[in-house]
């Protein structure tokens, strides 16, 4: 179903319409998550929203199309960057995990560390939730294009 | 027995349903979490992590150890989908010595 | 006053469509249906208050149907 292009057209049209402002608005949700309601976990459901759209109009001919195991490296990343941040801070002196006070980066007010911080894990979230999603649509649509052998 | 096993179900819904009307009325101020922690994290949270949004600084700063092992049990769910999705046979074993195994059981 | 009783009749709701979910004998449509409780779901955590949640949950929705389309592939659409 999913390698070859799905639907017809008022389907093609209608999400052609809706890919772009989809991830535009997944970014935005990222970036600007703290002033509305929004976070990591959001902007990654929304940014797979936009890629398995996209999936589901062009096929394997999407310019950002990205298979099972790039997408299962790239989740293990966006964890290793969360568990990353708080080792830094371990590293920099904090008695606890995640202490933003002792980031490797010295800002003078003590809490633009804190934002900093934030946003990077954010980033983590974004990409592991992000890339899940897309593993799990992967690994459903490669299991169900395999000949019906073994699978009862 | 079966019918021994409904009644003791139906006794432990009615408990469940009424044990739940002691629990605290939702938004009521007086509730004991609304005493102490909440104040204090509405109070200091824009200045100790930085964050407008109170929720984000909640879970991304104060709770931030919880909101990690959240992430890797969702990334560990991923990864397991796949494995058991993938079709490859390694560590199982071949189809013929299964077949030869269950004549064997016949017989 | 208004509030709760709109509360309770998307509760009904619920009820109903989870009841409908089961009871299908069509995959497809119970997969269609489901939807539908995803959405009732959203209505209800935006009356108590959380948008972030009510916006997971609409994402997850829409990618939870996808993904149960193409599952219906590999099985049969009609259970007996």
């Amino acid at each position: 179903m999913m390698s070859e292009k799905f639907g017809g057209i008022v389907l093609n049209v209608a999400f052609r319409l809706l890919v772009p402002f989809t991830i535009v608005y997944g970014v935005y949700i990222l970036c600007l998550g703290e002033f509305s309601p929004g976070g990591g976990f959001q902007a990654g459901a929304l940014l797979s929203v936009g890629v398995v759209l996209a999936r589901l109009v062009l096929g394997f001919d999407t310019k950002f199309n990205i298979l099972g195991e790039t997408s299962l490296i790239l989740a293990g990343v966006g964890t290793f960057l969360y568990a990353f941040t708080g080792w830094l801070t371990l590293f920099g002196g904090a008695k606890f995990f995640l202490d933003y006070n002792f980031m490797p980066i010295k800002m003078e007010p003590v809490h633009e560390m804190h934002a900093l911080g934030i946003f990077i894990i954010e980033i983590g979230v974004a990409i592991c939730v992000m890339m899940t999603i897309i593993n799990l649509l992967e690994a459903i649509v490669k299991r169900g294009e395999e000949p019906d052998g073994d699978s009862k | 027995m079966r019918g021994l096993v409904a009644i003791l179900l139906a006794i432990i819904t009615g408990l469940f349903c009424a044990v739940v009307t002691f629990l605290p009325p939702i938004g009521d101020v007086k509730n004991a979490p609304h005493q102490h922690v909440t104040p204090t994290y509405i109070e200091r949270s824009a200045e100790d992590t930085g964050s407008p949004n109170i929720v984000t600084g909640l879970i991304i700063d104060y709770r931030g150890f919880d909101t990690m092992w959240e992430t890797s049990v969702m990334f560990l769910a991923g990864l397991s989908t796949a494995l058991i999705l993938s079709n490859n046979r390694c560590g199982r074993r071949p189809i013929e010595e299964q077949e030869i195994e269950e004549g064997e059981i016949i017989k | 006053m208004q509030i709760y009783i709109l509360e309770a009749i998307l509760l009904v709701f619920l009820i109903c469509i989870t009841s409908a979910v089961i009871f299908c004998k069509d995959i497809l449509s119970a997969a269609i249906i489901y939807c539908a409780f995803s959405f009732c779901a959203v209505l209800l955590y935006l009356m108590m208050g959380s948008p972030d949640v009510a916006f997971t949950e609409a994402v997850i929705g829409t990618v939870s149907t996808i993904f149960f389309v193409t599952c219906l592939r590999k099985i049969d659409r009609w259970c007996e």
